[in-house]
């Protein structure tokens, strides 16, 4: 590029001016952004990721640019070198592990070691008896080891009662000897393992010996050891353990999930995580679990903050997409007269709306059943904790949360992909900044649980519900599914029939009518009738979305009932956002609220007019609602996303401007920074690539 | 991981293998894999690609083992050499255009030579006058320029009368001045141009003495032929990596006040008479619409072998992959379950390889249509053609054209099937669990390739509006008391007449009510719309959600009706026999009445069916199709005839090898703008200057 860049004084045509269009649409609305920012995520969350984005932003290695052009094997070298950076600004800056985590949000990219602070993190300590605990656990918090979860095998993921490798207890020596007798034994999927971690958490079919030296075993299912995996100095994998990266996938690209083979690899007696069941050392024999009921809490947990994430994955789609979509303008309106008009904003048109807002719209419901999930979980831990009806509640959520996963993972999955291709051409380019967040969370609907197996969980809990509510008496504690289930024994032969669409309560009551109606045919079909189990799963799946769409809808109605201290002109538009997400769902499943009963037809029939209305009221407010969700700049790592509207421009300097890993032995200790073992290159990627 | 030591290589697949399963699976079967083969393509089609395959295997360029591994800088440069080797190839083997797009989708990327084949050639063929031809044309031909498509900018996309490069005639010069005024006339997303191109066909907007008279072609020159360095005041280079389509240079455009000759102007339909300077109009304004109507049949053509594919794999894999027993079987019986055994699996997948065939005859059948209009207008006189085919759609009186119902019919179905294809895709990925999630999948590339299909050749939700303004047309006319003279306008005629006695249709007894009842809810929609335009004055804007269901509508009977006609052929029970036939009709009921189900309140709205035959439907004759077809599911996906070489999938292998040839993958398989490329096929040299390292450096 010798001859002068005559493109360097270009401006967008007057009318693609992206910072006017925002601040305009800022204008027009009253919407209260800073009060729903603080509502939404509260000071203290807000005032970290300020904080914390300060930090990362200084610093050269986080800087996104051009990742998005290198090979695999790069970005894993990237994604090693940011985990070392992280975690020492966690020693300059004294931060706690909610500050590493919105570095982590942040900094947008998976970590290779994230297995280290994650799974690995709760197996220790939620599996180890305290006399492990206390000796791993300082370990891993101050990255000495570099932990990951083995469990998932090539032949087996969601059925780990089927898992292959063996772990069988040789009584001689006194250890187990870990194993894997196939192929399909392998490790498979593990992140952290490929080419990161010193230590994982193994887990093996537990065998015990019949008789001393006997080849026939007692078999007692999967249970968790701990190893080491490679050298402490060189790095390098152990006797008998063969292990590695298991190649490129649809995303996740800096992370190395792992395959890992053993060869009679033996661990001592202790590598047995044993709180619950453990192996008598003297003995031999097998110590069954203790009371394993007290899980319920944890998964809760982990759920909600699945959901909470999937609530801040969808609205960062909805950001970008809602800014874009103000400023790109095209083709003027057909009934217009005006023939010099600017062309119209692609949000206006209601092609665009109703892919787009609907999903604003759950953004919200996301956010409030997630919110609702850590409040149950909080109080049953605080001084409610004894209280039956707040125990009744988690143990109910444990259940159902399983649908909550489900739903709410392929609702942002799917929303990333809906507002990406509603942003036509440059959807589709480098610069929308939703290409990886794509790429990296449609792992979510597989991981922690298959989207669709899952939901016969959700079923058999509601079959159980219904079974008992035919068997047992009333009982006091009755949650709201309970008398839902009641509501709709008592009257099944006067369906509400739904008629109004303004009434926020009786939108509530057709869902969970729907939701009766739902489980009581299930009911019918399974126990009843006997049908086979294979032959109901759709059904299954069907009940527990429907079941799953209720929760929401009531969170969302319970989360904005409790709003005071807010402008009534903000309010109404949450409110309007609340019917939006409530009609647009009915709208889908239209046949199933109608077969039911619960919403009259007639009704159904003004569905879609109503729904076009909300989204006029909610467009002019679009963009400051999509500001209340305070995602910065950084975050977004998108040009048709700015908050400043500077799009083409951006767009233009990023195209005109700013473009192999199983040989080399990586060092994963976050104190030096040398990346590859032995070479000194002291964390110069930047120089070797 | 180089060396693998014995006790790993000693390994092997738990339970039965991979292999046993799939050989158990073919021979449960009966369907004749040769003989359905051969109704989908034809004989001729299967033995070029046969043939095509081997002079491609033999070839190390098009070996693929790497493919998945490679950074965006790498990636184009293999699909440089890949696109060189393959127009050596053609050259050598003299290849014709139908062995070429069979060697494109064996490879199965796009090529860097993609647009100047696909598009530049095209628009100077379709376009150019004689002296063009001999000053543009020969050269393309024979690869010295390399062209690209230069329409879409940074700003517009979707409306080209919005285009904001200008093309100014100077009268006293006799040239034009092509110029960017504004950042947002960039030239973007054009294929080829980015580090390929050497020349490019520019859509500007022509200026004559200040008026403009709209966007027209112009061949303009970018890169020096022998440097391959861009020319003076000419600004351009590659976008920037992409969801998909990263083996492709898309480039941006600009023009700094870059004058170029009279013959630039593609001027064979109209022209800037160089002695008036004036204007001269286009003779048949709308011919485009034939090509564009060729463009959009070919992409539902190939919307059926595109979502084929995903299901080829998840099928194959889905029957290795073993999960769980079934919680009702008996004590005795070990072993876990085939994953497509399970009901809520095959919900999934076995209504997609009912698509599959769906997708595919429609599309032969509209290619059919096509061609027989294309003969049928070379019979007329000139004059009478020209009158067809200066009317586009918006135009033209009373739907009687069928040129117009094909173009209308064409944006509905390329939006439908486009969008099919894409989601069918991911929803054959998901299924498949984590190892679905892995590249070796085969899935996730193909579909991110694909997946601008729903954005190109019309924005999938625009073209809708296209769709219904054709409909529109077509129920006024009817209302009118016009004659029906094509399909659409008879389903019209028929629900006027029959709509106040009601519907009555047998879906679930026999297969024409069926058909029937998609045409009425599809006649409903269309009435309803029409009432809501024209009697209610409801705003265009206000009714595009409706028409975007309307045009889904009147697609989905359009498929199904395909289907149909193409099992009531009189050849096919010569061509199929009667087992196949007969599995043929369930899939083409499955396919039907999965839709009717997942779209069952308008089938209830419209009166189409009453309640309880969508119950019957969804809880009795779908599951029973499920079943009916699931042990026929293996066969039928080998009937698609996917080469191995051309899935380049772990999961997807036709003898089952999954567990093998994914470990093999993973253990031992595992390792743009500053580069200058030499870009003409006889070169052997890529890359003429290769800086890309440098700028690697600077992360
Ligand atoms: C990016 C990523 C990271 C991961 N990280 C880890 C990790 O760190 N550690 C680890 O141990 N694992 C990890 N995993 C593995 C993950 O937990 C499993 O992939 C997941 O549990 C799904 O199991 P599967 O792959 O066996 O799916 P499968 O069970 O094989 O599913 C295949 C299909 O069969 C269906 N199916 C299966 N069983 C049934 C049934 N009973 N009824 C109806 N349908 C059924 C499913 O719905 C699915 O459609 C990771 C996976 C991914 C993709
Ligand atoms: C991989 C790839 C390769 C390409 N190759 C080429 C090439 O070689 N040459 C070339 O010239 N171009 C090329 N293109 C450009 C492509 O043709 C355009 O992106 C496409 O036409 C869509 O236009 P757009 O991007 O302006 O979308 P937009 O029109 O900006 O669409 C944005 C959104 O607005 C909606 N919308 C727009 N107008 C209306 C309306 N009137 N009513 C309702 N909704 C509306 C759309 O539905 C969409 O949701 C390529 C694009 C891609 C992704």
């Amino acid at each position: 590029m010798s001859q002068p860049d005559f493109s360097a004084n270009l401006k967008p045509h007057p009318q693609a001016n992206g910072a006017a269009t925002l601040a305009k649409e800022r204008q027009q609305s009253s919407f209260d952004t800073n009060a729903i920012s603080k509502h939404l995520f509260g000071d203290a969350y807000l005032e970290r990721q300020a904080r914390i984005l300060k930090i990362v932003t200084a610093e050269k290695v986080f800087s996104k640019t051009n990742q998005a052009n290198l090979s695999r094997p790069d970005r894993y070298k990237l994604g090693l070198a940011r985990g070392k950076r992280l975690r020492q600004l966690m020693n300059e800056h004294n931060w706690n592990d909610d500050d590493f985590l919105m570095a982590e949000w942040l900094v947008d990219d998976v970590l290779p070691h994230h297995l280290n602070i994650s799974l690995f993190k709760s197996a220790i300590l939620e599996q180890c008896n305290e006399e492990q605990r206390a000796y791993w656990y300082p370990k891993l918090q101050a990255w000495e080891i570099i932990g990951a979860y083995a469990q998932t095998e090539l032949g087996h993921g969601s059925n780990v009662r089927g898992l292959e490798a063996t772990a069988t207890w040789d009584h001689q020596t006194k250890e187990f000897v870990l194993h894997s007798p196939t192929l399909t034994a392998s490790k498979w999927w593990n992140g952290t393992l490929g080419r990161t971690a010193t230590h994982c958490v193994f887990v093996a079919q537990l065998r015990i010996p019949k008789r001393a030296g006997s080849e026939e075993f007692h078999s007692y299912g999967p249970h968790p050891f701990i190893m080491r995996v490679r050298d402490e100095r060189t790095h390098k994998p152990m006797e008998g353990i063969i292990v590695g990266d298991i190649g490129p996938k649809y995303g996740y690209a800096p992370m190395d999930n792992a395959y890992m083979l053993l060869n009679q690899y033996r661990v001592p007696h202790d590598a047995l995580l044993s709180r619950y069941a453990t192996v008598n050392r003297e003995t031999g024999e097998y110590v069954k679990p203790k009371n394993t009921g007290a899980m319920y809490g944890q998964l809760t947990r982990g759920r909600s903050q699945i959901v909470m994430n999937a609530r801040l994955v969808l609205a960062r789609a909805v950001t970008v997409a809602v800014r874009y979509l103000s400023i790109r303008r095209q083709f003027r309106d057909q009934d217009a007269s005006d023939q010099f008009a600017l062309e119209e904003q692609v949000l206006n048109y209601s092609t665009v709306q109703i892919r787009v807002l609907p999903l604003l719209a759950s953004a919200f419901a996301l956010h409030y059943s997630g919110a609702a999930m850590q409040e149950l979980y909080e109080r049953t831990r605080g001084a409610d904790a004894q209280k039956e009806s707040a125990l009744n509640g988690l143990q109910e959520l444990h259940f159902t949360s399983a649908g909550l996963k489900s739903l709410t993972t392929e609702m942002a999955a799917d929303g990333i992909e809906t507002c990406r291709r509603a942003m036509g051409g440059h959807g589709f380019g480098g610069g929308t900044g939703l290409i990886q967040l794509n790429n990296d969370y449609l792992s979510k609907p597989t991981v922690e649980g298959d989207n669709w197996m899952i939901t016969q969980q959700v079923a058999r809990y509601l079959l159980k519900k219904v079974k008992d509510l035919s068997t047992a008496s009333r009982s006091t504690t009755a949650s709201r599914l309970d008398a839902s289930l009641a509501r709709f024994r008592e009257h099944s032969k006067s369906p509400p029939q739904l008629s109004g669409l303004s009434d926020a309560r009786s939108i509530l009551e057709a869902f969970e009518w729907r939701t009766a109606f739902l489980a009581f045919e299930a009911y019918e079909s399974r126990e009843v009738k006997k049908l086979p189990w294979n032959s109901l799963l759709v059904e299954f799946r069907n009940l527990s979305r429907a079941h799953t769409q209720a929760m929401l809808v009531v969170y969302f109605y319970e989360g904005l009932r409790g709003l005071d201290a807010l402008p009534s002109s903000t309010k109404a538009v949450l409110w309007d956002l609340f019917r939006l997400f409530s009609l647009s769902t009915i709208e889908k499943d239209a046949w199933q609220f109608q077969r039911s009963g619960a919403v009259a037809t007639k009704t159904l029939d003004q569905l879609p007019k109503e729904v076009l209305a909300l989204m006029q009221r909610i467009r002019p407010h679009a963009v400051r609602v999509v500001d209340s969700f305070a995602l910065p700049d950084y975050l977004l790592n998108s040009d048709l996303g700015r908050s400043d509207g500077k799009v083409y421009e951006s767009l233009f300097h990023r195209a005109h401007v700013e473009n192999p890993l199983n040989r080399i032995t990586f060092n994963p200790r976050y104190w030096e920074d040398e990346l590859v073992m032995g070479s000194k290159d002291g964390g110069q990627i930047l120089s070797k690539l | 991981m180089a060396h693998v030591p014995q006790w790993v290589r000693d390994l092997t697949p738990s339970g039965p293998q991979g292999s046993e399963i799939l050989a158990q699976e073919r021979d449960g079967s009966a369907v004749n894999v040769d003989q359905l083969k051969t109704f989908l393509f034809g004989q001729e089609a299967l033995q070029r690609k046969q043939k095509v395959l081997k002079v491609l295997q033999s070839e190390k360029v098009f070996e693929k083992s790497q493919d998945y591994f490679e950074g965006r800088t790498d990636k184009f440069e293999r699909a440089l050499a890949r696109a060189k080797k393959l127009r050596q190839l053609t050259v050598k083997h003299g290849w014709n255009e139908t062995e070429q797009r069979s060697a494109n989708d064996l490879i199965s990327e796009p090529l860097p030579y993609g647009l100047h084949e696909g598009m530049y050639l095209k628009t100077l063929r379709d376009q150019g006058t004689p002296e063009q031809h001999e000053k543009y044309l020969k050269f393309a031909e024979a690869y010295q320029h390399i062209g690209c498509y230069a329409q879409t900018e940074l700003g517009h996309g979707s409306n080209v009368r919005g285009l904001e490069t200008t093309a100014t005639w100077n009268s006293d010069d006799k040239t034009f001045t092509i110029h960017s005024p504004h950042l947002t006339a960039s030239k973007w997303w054009i294929g080829s141009l980015g580090k390929m191109a050497n020349h490019a066909s520019v859509m500007a907007q022509l200026i004559i003495d200040g008026k403009s008279y709209g966007p027209h072609p112009f061949v303009v020159q970018i890169r020096d032929l022998k440097t391959h360095e861009l020319l003076p005041n000419i600004n351009a280079g590659d976008i920037g990596p992409k969801f998909g389509y990263n083996t492709m240079d898309n480039g941006f455009l600009l023009f700094n006040h870059v004058k170029v000759p009279h013959i630039a102007m593609l001027a064979k339909f109209s022209a800037v008479d160089p002695k008036t300077n004036r204007y001269l109009k286009p003779s048949s304004p709308t011919l485009v619409y034939g090509t564009l109507t060729w463009v959009r049949s070919t992409i539902v053509l190939q919307s059926g072998s595109v979502l084929a594919r995903g299901v080829t794999i998840a099928t194959r894999y889905l029957a290795v992959r073993r999960q769980f027993q079934d919680r009702d079987a008996p004590e005795w019986q070990l072993g876990e379950n085939q994953t497509l055994n399970y009901t809520m699996v095959q919900i999934r997948l076995l209504p997609l390889l009912a698509t599959c065939f769906a997708l595919h005859f429609t599309g032969k059948g509209m290619m059919a249509l096509y061609e027989a209009n294309q003969k049928k207008m070379s019979q007329r006189s000139s004059k009478e053609q020209q009158e067809l085919r200066g009317a586009g759609p918006e135009e033209t009186q009373s739907g009687s054209d069928l040129l117009a119902d094909l173009h209308g019919t064409s944006c509905g179905l390329k939006s439908l099937c486009s969008q099919t294809a894409a989601e069918g895709l991911e929803a054959c990925r998901r299924a498949m669990g984590g190892h679905g999630y892995s590249a070796f999948s085969g899935v996730g590339h193909w579909f991110l390739d694909y997946v601008p299909t729903c954005t190109w050749e019309g924005d999938n939700y625009m073209l809708t509006q296209q769709v219904a303004r054709y409909l529109l047309k077509s129920a006024r006319s009817v209302l009118k008391g016009n004659e029906p003279n094509n399909d659409t306008t008879e389903i019209l005629s028929h629900y006027l007449k029959r709509q106040d006695v009601g519907a009555a249709f047998d879906i679930l007894g026999k297969d024409e009510d069926l058909v029937a009842a998609f045409a009425w809810r599809s006649a409903y929609f269309i009435f309803e719309a029409l009432r809501q335009r024209d009697e209610l004055k409801q705003s265009w804007n206000s009714l595009l959600v409706q028409f975007y269901k309307l045009s889904r509508a009147h697609s989905q009977y359009l498929v199904v009706k395909n289907f149909y006609e193409t099992l009531q052929s009189p050849s096919i029970s010569s061509e199929l026999d009667q087992e196949t036939l007969t599995l043929m009709h369930k899939l083409f009921r499955l396919y039907a009445l999965h839709t009717l189900e997942s779209e069952s309140s308008e089938f209830f709205t419209s009166s189409a069916c009453t309640v309880s035959q969508i119950r019957l439907a969804r809880t009795k004759a779908v599951m029973q199709l499920l079943e009916e077809i699931r042990p026929h599911a293996i066969r039928l996906v080998d009937s698609w005839d996917f080469p191995d070489f051309q899935l380049n999938s772990s999961l997807g292998r036709y003898d089952g090898k999954v567990y093998e040839d994914m470990f093999y993958r993973a253990s031992e398989l595992n390792p743009l703008n500053r580069i200058t490329v030499d870009p003409y096929p006889e070169n052997a040299t890529l890359f003429k200057k290769d800086e890309s390292r440098q700028l690697k450096g600077k992360l």
